[in-house]
Formats: structure tokens, C-alpha cells, sequence
């Protein structure tokens, strides 16, 4: 059995207009036994950027925190909030740092970056385990559920969804997969990034 | 005599003294003031800036980041800022290393560091310097101002031989004593935080080498309490902030009173 | 075979943990102490690897009275965890890891409020209203999550546990014979007899 698999859990972000959407289900478990339905696995690294970390659960809190120092120590020194790319990039190299020995998990980035002009940007991206990006235009998915997440993903995702909308669309995808996925479901919570707020949401799904 | 024992640091001279710390303090009794009043509702620091003039390039300061010029006054973590007195490359090294610490902290325990065990860390290092490896001090006193849940705010003071104290107002480089003084005569125990701004302006305008006061020459930085989350909010002042301060407690001197005054 | 179980109430963590050290066949001693106490307001019951068990238990024991004489103040609940949680994470990548299993429960002084933390042996925690380590959880979890309420009294706390407990003596193949239940709550840590 996959080190991959012990823990469960899903991640998927998707771009809107003007609005980026991440959501995670809210399962641990140990193999088949379920251990707790309020497991956090998306987590806010600045005003207007998400992380997402499926995989082993032991790794989800250490590259939590080792995040945490490294965004913290980037801007006390900067004096500036960090940059969606730039975080993206700070992902990758982190995990490579642990090419041959690597943590067990495949990030989900979900953010707004300012262009040059002062426009709002969607951004959206994904590594696998050591590191190595994915920039998507579209969506990008991680965990168990992956496969399933990448077929309703497909069908259900369109260009420019507004916010409301991008809610419905990453909310059904998520529920309809992790259904499919018996390491995955137990509760999930969505997360829709706009330029003035973040708004919150957790869905009533199966709970078995 | 004493130069035969202040070649290297690990050295006692005859008498008992380690010199290179003496002359490190000696270093910082030229740099600017940096003055601190711990109130029971917030810490207040000011200091006085040494490097100015009309070339300086402060538009880092006057419209992003945290306030401050990046010469006295850091935010240190979330929790505690930091006032450095003395040599300003050291100070950048040592606020580097307090900067490192309070996130290896929060790495460890998950919690924003305690002011004290951010000062013992900081102590820690500076002995080893004074102890082993044939190095020289770190020319820098600091005063940490900052807040934690056990013991709510507080004040420090750490010097280069390693060792740190708690205070309730002090201060640090040059004209200390003359400040020192003037705080044990003004302070009260439960002084709040508005009278305590007001305390630390009047006594850096007393003390201060230079006729003006004004942004230009003063840094300021306050740590509260957000009454809503209850966390706590370090506040470093962005120079305009700083004039309008001034304003409001009557302090601001002009160059031109000055001129007036001696013609 | 070595089984724990802790549950939160209003304003108290119970723990319990069985007491038989047994290798292979053998019950080597049927009256150990799987419950630490590090601190006087957090419990922690260990299982897993013989050996890691109590060299682990007293090196976070020792650590965390450790940080409490150096700083006159202890450690919370969850600044103690965080702390035992990269122990084990540090561990996990190292040349032999420390393989223990951990249910940590703990009374916060501050903020008055319980807290308990199921850690495993590669430093997955997780903050839960109840849990269970061992062959026993897959029995005692279900009936849980059924009589389970946050904001019950000691004494139906008490009856919670005994279910769980009757239960894996009835279906367990090879179940423990006695239980050490411990209470943490705002007076400290004491003992009781179920």
C-alpha cells in the first residue's frame, strides 16, 4: 500500500474570473479507520494565497510550518506580502531540497497575484512530491481522488465562472469525486479567493 | 597597561575585567538614543536616528513595508520589537539571528515566542562571543518591547557582555543617563500607554544632540493589544505618522525657531 | 494488543490506557503504568514498540519539565504538543525512528478549556474530541462517536469509557484485563478506579 494512501484526502483549485476557488475534503484516517472528520489540509499563507497539502498527514503539519517560517522570514525581511509565483517557486525548490528522501505530499496552490499594471490576476498551481510545477490554466488536483477529481473537473469546469458560480461548479466536483473515493470525503470545506475577501464554506456531504 | 589584556576577548586582565566588552559598551555610548517605557496597557519605543541628510534614499520607508528606516528600530516577530543601539552592521546580524530564533520557536511550540526567552536567546549567543572563538563582542545593546500571553508586556534590555534585565523605562547609547533620570523622575507604575507616548517624546526632545525633532531624526514603534482578537499589534511609525504625533503633543521643533533663535 | 482510550468532557480529559506488558505469549506484568504525567495539568498514555514506549515517554517527560524550571511557566497543551509532534517528525527521518503511539490530554490553565490530541508514531496529529490507539479502537471509536457529548459530566464520562472498555473485553481476542484511568482537569491529575 502507497505511503500516499495512509492518511486519504483531496485537493482541487479552480480559476474563475477574477477569482481563484480551492477546496479539500476534512478526512484523516489510519488506512480503512477514520480517524478524525476535522483534519485541516488547506492552509492561508497570505491574505490572497492558499496552500492545499494531500498526502500523509505527519508531512501535511511539518511543511505546514517550515511554509510558515520561510513566508514569515520573507516578509519581515521584504516588508512586502509574498507573490503567488514566487511562493509557488519557494514550494519547489523546498521539496526538492528532499529529491531522495522526499515528503510525501503534492501541494495545491490557489491565489490572486497583482500584474505590473495593477490588475488582478487568477493564479492556480500544483507540484508533484519533489517539486516539479504545474502552472494549469484551467484546474489542478491532488490526493486520492485525484482521477476522479480530473474527470468532473473536465465535464463540469468552463472559462470565467463568477465567484457564486466557480463555488457551485469546484463544490460539486469535489463531492460527486470524493463519494467515489472511500480515503477521501468526511466533510469539505471550499475556499473562493477574490481581490477584496475570502469567503469560507463548508459543504454537508455524505459522512460515511 | 590594560592593552596587553584587550587583545582577545577571552582574556581577564589582572583586575578582573574583560575590556573588549567595556569597549563595546564604550562604542554604543556614541550611537543614538533608543529610549523604552513599558506601560501596563502597551510598550513605547523611540530612538534617535544618527544617519541622515537630503540624499538618503527613504521612499522604502515613507510609503511601504512596516515603518521605519531600517536603522533602530525592527519588528523582530509578530510580538516584539526590537531597538538596536551601536554598531549597525552587527545590529543587522543580530536582528537577523532574533528574526530566526522567534520563527524556530514558533516552528517548535507553534506559539509566538515569550519576549524573555527571545532575549535569553539573543544573551545566549552574545556570551559565546565574549567566551570562545577569539572573536570581538557584538558592538550592539538592544531593547526588546513586546508582549506574550504569560506575562503580558515587557521591556528588556540586553548589552554585549550577555547579560539582560527587565525594566520599566530605560535607555540606551548616547545621553543615557541624562534620559535615565529624567524617566525615574516622571514614571508612574500604571502609567497607560497615550501618557506613556507623550513621557518618551518629552524626554527624547530633552535628550536628543539635535535642535529639530522631527521624523527625520526620530524613529517611533508601539506594542498593544487588538481588543477585539486579543493578539498583539506592533506598530512601527512611517514618518508622516510620526510628524502628526509630534504635532498632536506640541513637540514639533522647526529649523527655523532655531535660526530665529540665534539671530 | 496494547490499547488506549481518552475522551473530553466539561472541563476534563480522561485517559486510559491497559496495563499489560506482555511478549509474544507471555504477560510479563499486569499492573504497568502506560500513563505519563508531564506536567501538572497533561497526561500522556504511550503504546507501540517495546522499549520506544518508555525511553520516548521519558524523554518528553523529562523535556517538557525541562522548559518548565527554565521558564517558570509550563508549556500549554498545545505549544506541548506542537513540541512532541516534531520530536516524533524529527524522529521519522532519522536513523532509527522512535515508533510510539501517543494519546495526549491536557487541561489548558489560561484558557480553561480541555484539550485532546491523538498523535501517531510518524507525528500525524490530530486535535479530537475522543480517540483510541490499538486494536481496541476499532471497537471503541463506533460506540463513541454514538455516546460520546462533549459536554458531559465526569461521571457519565466514566460510563462512556466503561462501555468502550466492556466492549473490548467482550470481543477482543486477546483483550486486556485492567484498565489505569487517569483525569486531568483544572485541580491536576489524579487517578480514579472504574
Amino acid at each position: 500500500m502507497s505511503i500516499m494512501e495512509l492518511n486519504g484526502g483531496s485537493v482541487i483549485a479552480m480559476v474563475g474570473k477574477d477569482c481563484v476557488a480551492i477546496a479539500a475534503d476534512m478526512r484523516l484516517g489510519n488506512q480503512a479507520l477514520g480517524i478524525s472528520s476535522k483534519f485541516e489540509r488547506i492552509f492561508p499563507v497570505t491574505d490572497r494565497i492558499y496552500l492545499g497539502l494531500p498526502g500523509l498527514a505527519t508531512d501535511v503539519a511539518t511543511l505546514r510550518e517550515r511554509f510558515r517560517f520561510r513566508v514569515n522570514m520573507y516578509t519581515i525581511k521584504e516588508e512586502r506580502e509574498i507573490q503567488p509565483e514566487t511562493f509557488a517557486h519557494l514550494v519547489s525548490s523546498t521539496l526538492y531540497e528532499h529529491r531522495f528522501g522526499p515528503y510525501f505530499i503534492e501541494p495545491v496552490m490557489a491565489g490572486i497575484s497583482k500584474t505590473p499594471s495593477g490588475a488582478v490576476k487568477p493564479f492556480i498551481a500544483a507540484t508533484d512530491l519533489i517539486g516539479c510545477l504545474n502552472f494549469a490554466k484551467d484546474f489542478v488536483v491532488a490526493g486520492t481522488a485525484s482521477t476522479k477529481l480530473y474527470g468532473v473537473a473536465e465535464g463540469l469546469w468552463e472559462p470565467d465562472l463568477e465567484p457564486e458560480d466557480l463555488f457551485e461548479t469546484i463544490s460539486q466536483t469535489l463531492l460527486n469525486a470524493t463519494d467515489r473515493d472511500a480515503f477521501s470525503g468526511w466533510g469539505c470545506i471550499v475556499h473562493i479567493i477574490t481581490k477584496d475577501k475570502v469567503v469560507t464554506r463548508t459543504l454537508k456531504g455524505r459522512m460515511d | 597597561m590594560a592593552r596587553r589584556y584587550d587583545s582577545r576577548t577571552t582574556i581577564f586582565s589582572p583586575e578582573g575585567r574583560l575590556y573588549q566588552i567595556e569597549y563595546a559598551m564604550e562604542a554604543i555610548s556614541h550611537a543614538g538614543t533608543v529610549l523604552g517605557v513599558l506601560a501596563k496597557d502597551g510598550v513605547v519605543l523611540a530612538a534617535e536616528k544618527k544617519v541622515t541628510g537630503k540624499l538618503l534614499d527613504l521612499s522604502a520607508a515613507k510609503d511601504g513595508g512596516y515603518g521605519g528606516s531600517g536603522e533602530k528600530i525592527y519588528l523582530l516577530n509578530s510580538n516584539v520589537i526590537g531597538g538596536v543601539a551601536g554598531l549597525t552592521a552587527d545590529a543587522n546580524s543580530l536582528v537577523n539571528y532574533a528574526r530566526t530564533a522567534a520563527q524556530r520557536h514558533l516552528l517548535m511550540y507553534n506559539e509566538d515566542i515569550p519576549v524573555e526567552l527571545l532575549a535569553q536567546r539573543m544573551c545566549d549567543m552574545k556570551q559565546g562571543y565574549t567566551q570562545f572563538g577569539g572573536l570581538r563582542p557584538f558592538g550592539v545593546s538592544l531593547l526588546y518591547a513586546g508582549y506574550d500571553p504569560h506575562y503580558h508586556f515587557q521591556l528588556y534590555h540586553s548589552d554585549p557582555s550577555g547579560n539582560y534585565s527587565g525594566w520599566k523605562a530605560t535607555c540606551i547609547g548616547a545621553n543615557n543617563g541624562t534620559a535615565q533620570s529624567l524617566l525615574k523622575q516622571e514614571y508612574k507604575d500604571d502609567i497607560e500607554v497615550k501618557d506613556a507616548i507623550g513621557l518618551v517624546l518629552r524626554t527624547m526632545s530633552k535628550t536628543m544632540d539635535s535642535t529639530t525633532l522631527g521624523s527625520e531624526k526620530l524613529e517611533f514603534a508601539v506594542i498593544t493589544l487588538d481588543p477585539t482578537t486579543k493578539e498583539p499589534k506592533a506598530k512601527i511609525y512611517k514618518p508622516a505618522e510620526i510628524d502628526a504625533l509630534l504635532q498632536k503633543e506640541g513637540l514639533m521643533k522647526k529649523e527655523e525657531d532655531a535660526e530665529m533663535a540665534t539671530a | 494488543m496494547e490499547t488506549s482510550f481518552a475522551l473530553t468532557g466539561k472541563g476534563y480529559v480522561i485517559v486510559a490506557a491497559d496495563t499489560t506488558s506482555a511478549r509474544s505469549i507471555v504477560k510479563m506484568k499486569v499492573d504497568e503504568d502506560k500513563i505519563k504525567t508531564l506536567s501538572p495539568h497533561l497526561l500522556m498514555a504511550y503504546s507501540g514498540e517495546p522499549g520506544d514506549t518508555v525511553q520516548f515517554a521519558e524523554y518528553v517527560e523529562r523535556n517538557i519539565r525541562l522548559y518548565q524550571i527554565r521558564n517558570i511557566y509550563p508549556l500549554r497543551p498545545s505549544a506541548a504538543a506542537s513540541w512532541i509532534r516534531r520530536s516524533l517528525a524529527e524522529s521519522l527521518r532519522s536513523r532509527k525512528p522512535y515508533s510510539v503511539n501517543l494519546l495526549l490530554g491536557g487541561y489548558d490553565t489560561a484558557t480553561f478549556d480541555p484539550h485532546l490530541y491523538w498523535i501517531d508514531y510518524l507525528g500525524t496529529i490530530s486535535e479530537v474530541p475522543f480517540a483510541a490507539h490499538g486494536y481496541g479502537a476499532y471497537f471503541a471509536l463506533s460506540l463513541l462517536d454514538r455516546y460520546h457529548d462533549p459536554s458531559a459530566s465526569l461521571e457519565e464520562g466514566l460510563a462512556t469509557l466503561k462501555r468502550c472498555i466492556d466492549e473490548v473485553s467482550k470481543r477482543l481476542v486477546v483483550s486486556p484485563g485492567k484498565y489505569k484511568v487517569k483525569i486531568v482537569d483544572k485541580d491536576g491529575v489524579r487517578e480514579v478506579e472504574l
